[in-house]
């Protein structure tokens, strides 16, 4: 801590939160403010629209048919699926990483991180491509080993396989995040404490669960909160690959099975390329979001030490 | 009488030896075949871990393998319902058409502009202030760095109709230039917990040193501790270029939609007609982006890490 002057801190300080105000804190209040109000394409312009309280929010939450609530369980099922897949794969990729006897531990390593580094919207081309019903290599693949020229799997006109196809491309791209994490946090684990398990009879897995996990635990926990927030607002793996469909309702207004809360509102933006939009709504959706995100990103402040080091 | 015990005692220590040895044979043996199983049973561990890890690295270097060779496939090679993993004609066809047939450099040079200029814009405003978060006591400092926590998880997306608002005030509307200062938006948050982080580990002794030797605080900030958090101040840069790099829905809501003013992602995705996938071009397409960006992350990982561990996955 440097003890300076009332002028010095401001002047470090300004520059950072002026630009933070304009284009941060602004336009949240400018969404919080548009959810209260009627504004829609029709009286935006002669500014008509007025307060109209909570309307919206009742709107949302009871009148589209539960569309709201449906769409985010089906984006808190998906965020749990993915993040569990994420830590598991991860956490063991980096196990057998860090294993003594393991050789070639550069190649391994630099193999395993290479779909981190895929820009993710190059991702879900790729993995559009190999769902692909006709010319995509899985279902070649099938066709090979089942010796059936018209077999396949319709990855993304089908609900449960659509959402699995959306699960796998983001496992692809996710694991290396917590390869990463895992094995420093790994390394920071002194070999004496499960040496000293060993002698004392440990078997591997109360060496793992007793030892290691909670270890890892200060390093583990704060990354999967992190990736549940980035999986939650991922729109490229998901949009990219489905568009958030199969539509199979008939109704296009009915979200589709892997329309999460992100698409879901982007489609709200973009109404289907219908000219008339009830901004209210949209920016209503856009506050429940929100909340849903600031309550994830309080809960990972929580099990970090940020708060503390805030509080210094 | 005194030979008795002594015979005793000798008999005594020959059993004992007898009987030691006995069991100690017997020990050997045992721990003998106990080694032969843990090394048979570190050796089938083993091998299952080279296993796990061919599966995974299959897994994780397949679809980019496959999006390579498909590159070097016409499009109608690749319109087959039979697998095929090597190019049997190769052909540079689907580079050629993507650089010269359509405005893919252009989008390159767009999405260079939007993410350089919202990295620059987000560096030069988070490098002051995470440094007074990181130094200064100030009141309300906690609240600034829970408010930052809080803004970090507001995906643009959300916002959308004020940034449309702030940009038509700023008669940027539709511009490479205001979709960068919407980028810069979430750069900024991102740049002032990952650099202030970095600053946290720097011993301040270094900035009472200067002191001492008449150094005024901006010199010593400007002089000492911007220098030494140059790991940090790139791999933020870094961090935010590929997030630009990689983002789609926003360029897509913000962009004038003809070709010539789009960015690489939202380009990329118009060539899908409704019918018609043009799978050749894309896969060219998709290395050319990717390859720079994955060949210079995996240069520059060890130097990386350091920069971006110590800074925000600190917990």
């Amino acid at each position: 801590m440097l003890k300076v002057g009332r002028t010095t801190i401001a002047a470090y300080l300004l520059p950072t939160f002026i630009v933070i105000a304009l284009i941060n804190l602004y336009p949240i209040f400018y969404t919080f403010n548009l959810s209260l109000t009627n504004k829609t394409t029709f009286n935006a312009f002669d500014s008509s629209y007025h307060y109209i309280g909570l309307t919206n929010f009742q709107f949302v939450l009871q009148q589209t048919g539960g569309d709201f609530l449906r769409v985010l369980l089906s984006t808190a099922l998906y965020v749990a699926i993915c993040v569990f897949f994420f830590a598991t794969l991860g956490l063991l990729t980096a196990m057998a990483l860090n294993h003594p006897k393991v050789r070639g531990r550069g190649f391994w390593g630099n193999a395993l991180i290479l779909p981190w580094t895929v820009p993710t919207f190059v991702t879900a081309l790729i993995w559009k491509f190999l769902y692909n019903f006709n010319f995509g290599p899985i279902n070649q693949m099938i066709r090979l080993v089942t010796h059936n020229t018209n077999a396949g799997i319709l990855w993304l006109d089908q609900p449960v396989p659509a959402f699995i196809a959306v699960v796998i491309a983001n496992i692809w791209m996710s694991y290396p995040f917590f390869m990463v994490v895992s094995l420093g946090a790994l390394q920071s684990i002194p070999s004496e404490l499960l040496e000293a398990a060993h002698v004392d009879g440990a078997s591997a897995w109360h060496r793992f669960r007793y030892v290691m996990l909670p270890l890892l635990r200060p390093a583990l926990l704060p990354a999967t909160i992190l990736s549940a927030i980035t999986t939650f607002q991922m729109f490229n793996t998901v949009y990219l690959i489905t568009s958030g469909g199969p539509f199979t309702s008939g109704n296009i207004n009915n979200p589709g099975a892997t329309e999460f809360l992100i698409v879901y509102m982007y489609d709200r933006v973009n109404n289907g390329g219908n000219l008339f939009i009830n901004y209210g709504h949209v920016a209503t959706i856009a506050v429940l979001v929100f909340i849903v995100l600031f309550v994830l990103a309080m809960t990972s402040l929580r099990f970090t030490n940020l708060a503390k080091e805030a509080g210094q | 009488m005194s030979e008795q015990p002594l015979q005793a005692a000798s008999i005594n220590t020959i059993t004992a030896t007898s009987t030691a040895t006995g069991t100690g044979v017997k020990v050997q043996q045992r721990a003998g075949t106990l080694d032969l199983f843990r090394r048979f049973r570190n050796n089938a561990s083993l091998a299952g871990i080279y296993l796990f890890l061919g599966i995974m690295t299959l897994f994780a270097l397949f679809p980019i393998y496959y999006v390579l060779q498909a590159s070097l496939n016409s499009t109608q090679a690749l319109i087959t319902t039979e697998l095929q993993l090597i190019p049997t004609h190769p052909t540079l066809d689907n580079y050629r058409f993507v650089l010269q047939q359509e405005p893919f450099l252009r989008w390159m040079l767009n999405s260079i502009i939007a993410c350089g200029l919202a990295t620059l814009i987000a560096l030069l405003c988070s490098a002051t202030g995470a440094y007074a978060l990181s130094r200064f006591r100030f009141r309300g400092r906690q609240l600034s760095l829970i408010t930052l926590i809080a803004l970090q998880t507001f995906p643009g997306l959300l916002a959308i109709y004020a940034y449309y608002d702030i940009l038509s005030t700023l008669h940027l509307d539709g511009t490479i230039v205001g979709l960068s200062i919407v980028y810069a938006a979430s750069n900024i948050v991102f740049g002032v917990w990952n650099i202030k982080g970095y600053f946290d580990t720097l011993p301040i002794e270094l900035e009472e040193a200067a002191r001492v030797d008449g150094a005024s605080y901006l010199t010593t900030f400007l002089r000492i501790i911007l220098p030494l958090a140059a790991p940090a101040l790139a791999a933020s840069a870094l961090f935010m270029f590929i997030g630009g790099w990689n983002e789609f829905v926003l360029a897509k809501l913000i962009l004038n939609p003809d070709a010539n003013s789009l960015t690489v992602p939202v380009g990329l995705f118009q060539l899908q007609q409704d019918q018609y996938t043009p799978w050749g071009d894309f896969a060219a397409a998709s290395v050319l982006v990717s390859a720079p960006l994955m060949l210079l992350f995996l240069y520059l990982q060890r130097f990386f890490q350091s920069g971006l561990t110590i800074g925000s996955v600190k917990g």
